[in-house]
């Protein structure tokens, strides 16, 4: 029954020439963003890998001359695509995917696209994603919001009723039969997609990539079937299909396009971030602090002092410079940790309070998922920013205990590609999907309240929908 | 076969059906005269349980259509004023679909073609889609559903009303038909020449009470038409 109810659905719609309309234009706008994220993805992650080789080799290749200076001179570290980043591009566009990585300092980071874009492309960027979450449900609503108004405005619902077919029957049918008219349009997009995936062979393993490509495949179903859900019920439950097509329009509306805005404005209200100049004035006010460096130059001294039974510092066989330098750095990354730990914690409450507003809008929380199987939200952003750091770091401690060690006092020191070959290559591991999982378990369990609600929400309605 | 007892539906305290009592048994057509508002659209949803009654039961078969929504609905057959369709449907994918829900998913092209001519519908207009039925042809499929379901008892809300005269007589005879085949029958309807023609009783309805029932073999259709106006004009 269910299965039948099902199958004329699909044929009822599928025969009608304003869906099929609105299926090639939703499957053309999905294939077009998917190569598009394909093609960025290939050209981006081409240019990182050359750009990783050429940044290792000027760090090989920059001739003798003192740590210090090489510190100065060095290196860029490239954020690593995941694959679903054709999918959605995320943050990166905003906060960028490289830093340069030197002595003293933790930069910013660069290569943000949005900086070179207009106010218009700022708007909004057709990704897959954008596709799949505010495209899709539109079109969802637009096949789907006269399924039992229209039966019951036509005078057929009073037919099938006298037939005895049970409501939530006709709700079910109803449901999978609009399921399976998207799936027309999500089948091809799927296909489109694994394509583009597995184009890409020279960038690590498929394998971890397509277990998330199913995840995340997965996680915009059910958001699809909230969707279906919303309409079935808002169409049972409407006195005309012209009243639910309203009703259903405002909340994709404000599931689309107002209550992302006022949840991010209402994170950043809750907790206010610093401006940049206030942010960067207050580091370097603490960086500035004479202080604490001159302490921990004395407690070193006396360290060393006593290590080496010594009556003064020049005694030691070890280059205070070095020392000096490191102590330097040592000071540095503590501010760092503090102000930009500080930071990144507000960042982490504005996320969270965003997902939570997901109770009034299932974007939110999808987004937020979207982003986080995609690896590019601010979670990975922040591991990414977290392990280029300790890079930095590495790099800093062995050029200024190598000078500790080998410079005379006095003497011009420099050093060559022996010392530039003892810092590794950047090597960096992104989370795993796991941990993604465990980061957003807020936004997955107000998933599975969002289904599980509509589902209800639909069959109530239709349980108790009115012949005429 | 279709039973009311003291059945009785008010709306805010008015009483749009008063305590009706009727058996229709197989093979017999009842049909309910009287005005607009009188009450007959009313009996007929309360046995089709799409309103819940205010007091007294509606049984078909026996059953109580409240206690056995279900159930009873197996053995009915409705057919309202114009047998609505799905535009992008054929007539037979109609057909199919309503026989289908109805619970005779088992049929064939072939027998479905059956009840198309048993019905009197042209073989071509099977594949057609229904848009360019008429309204006669519409309520031919409603009796083809009827036939498919092997309805044992047939609810019709003024089946006949705008149809020209030939099509309501073709409809009227698939009626006799049917009766004939031990179907009872249950008609609303204004045409006191059809209730004549096709009835074996007709029921006169005014606010809500069934105030007169004769056979139509006891009158003639001048007598009918005179009785009826007496009712009306109390």
């Amino acid at each position: 029954m269910i299965r039948r109810i099902a199958r004329k659905e699909l044929l009822d719609t599928t025969r009608d020439g304003r869906f099929r309309v609105l299926a090639i234009l939703v499957l053309a706008i999905s294939v077009t963003s998917l190569l598009a994220g394909w093609k960025h993805y290939r050209d981006v992650q081409a240019q990182h890998e050359q750009a990783q080789r050429a940044t290792r080799a000027q760090w090989l290749g920059q001739g003798s001359k003192n740590p210090h200076s090489a510190a100065h001179y060095g290196v860029y570290a490239f954020k690593p695509k995941n694959r679903l980043s054709m999918v959605d591009t995320g943050i990166d566009p905003y906060v960028g995917v490289a830093a340069w990585l030197e002595a003293h300092k933790q930069n910013e980071f660069k290569y943000r696209p949005a900086q070179d874009r207009t106010a218009v492309q700022r708007f909004g960027e057709l990704t897959a994603a954008e596709g799949f979450l505010v495209l899709l449900p539109l079109f969802i609503v637009l096949v789907t919001f006269s399924t039992f108004s229209g039966e019951r405005e036509q005078g057929t619902l009073r037919q099938l009723l006298s037939l005895g077919v049970r409501t939530r029957d006709l709700a079910l049918g109803k449901a999978l039969g609009v399921a399976a008219a998207l799936a027309l349009v999500l089948v091809p997009a799927t296909i489109a997609g694994i394509v583009c995936l597995s184009l890409t062979p020279e960038y690590g393993s498929l394998a971890g990539d397509t277990a998330r490509a199913a995840l995340l495949g997965t996680i915009y179903l059910a958001y699809f079937a909230t969707f279906i859900a919303i309409s079935l019920g808002v169409s049972a439950r409407a006195r005309s299909s012209r009243l639910a097509l309203v009703v259903l329009l405002s909340f994709w509306f404000a599931n689309s396009l107002i209550v992302s805005r006022a949840a991010s404005d209402l994170a950043a209200t809750l907790y206010p971030t610093p401006s940049a100049v206030e942010f960067q004035s207050a580091m370097e006010k603490d960086l500035a602090d004479p202080s604490d460096v001159e302490q921990r130059f004395e407690r070193r001294r006396q360290e060393l002092m006593q290590r080496y039974n010594a009556a003064s510092i020049d005694a030691v066989p070890i280059n205070f410079a070095g020392i000096s330098l490191q102590e330097g750095e040592e000071h540095g990354n503590e501010v760092f940790d503090r102000h930009y730990g500080r930071l990144f914690e507000i960042y982490d409450r504005q996320n969270h309070a965003y997902q939570i507003a997901g109770i009034i809008a299932p974007l939110l929380p999808m987004r937020a998922l979207s982003m986080g199987l995609a690896g590019t939200d601010f979670a990975h952003h922040r591991s990414f920013v977290h392990a280029a750091e300790e890079y930095r770091r590495s790099i800093q401690r062995v050029m200024n205990y190598d000078i500790a060690e080998r410079a005379k006092p006095g003497v011009v020191y420099t050093a060559g590609p022996e010392l530039w070959e003892k810092v590794p290559d950047f090597q960096y591991e992104a989370p795993a999907t796991g941990w993604v999982l465990e980061h957003y378990r807020w936004s997955l369990l107000l998933m599975a309240a969002w289904l599980a609600g509509s589902a209800w929400f639909a069959f109530s309605s239709a349980s108790h929908a009115r012949v005429d | 076969m279709l039973e009311a007892s003291a059945l009785t539906k008010q709306y805010n305290g008015v009483a749009a059906l008063d305590n009706l009592t009727l058996r229709v048994e197989p093979g017999e057509v009842f049909c309910l005269l009287g005005a607009n508002g009188a009450g007959k659209t009313t009996a007929i949803n309360l046995f089709l349980n799409f309103i819940e009654p205010t007091s007294g039961t509606a049984r078909i078969n026996g059953l109580d259509v409240t206690a056995h929504a279900l159930e009873t609905k197996k053995f009915v057959a409705y057919i309202p004023e114009t047998v609505m369709l799905y535009k992008n449907l054929t007539g037979l994918e109609n057909l199919e679909y309503f026989s289908a829900l109805a619970g005779r998913s088992d049929y064939t092209r072939l027998e479905l073609l059956g009840f198309f001519k048993q019905v009197g519908l042209q073989h071509e207009a099977a594949d057609r889609r229904v848009g360019t039925y008429s309204k006669g042809m519409r309520q031919k499929v409603g009796i083809a559903i009827a036939l498919a379901k092997g309805a044992k008892a047939l609810l019709l809300d003024e089946p006949t009303s705008g149809l020209d005269p030939k099509a309501s007589n073709e409809f009227s005879e698939l009626l006799r038909q049917m009766s004939a085949d031990g179907v009872a029958v249950l008609m609303a309807t204004h045409d006191l020449f059809r209730a004549k023609e096709s009835g074996t009783r007709v029921g006169i309805m005014r606010h809500g009470q069934l105030v007169r029932t004769l056979g139509t073999s006891e009158v003639g259709h001048a007598d009918l038409e005179r009785i009826y106006l007496e009712q009306m004009h109390d």
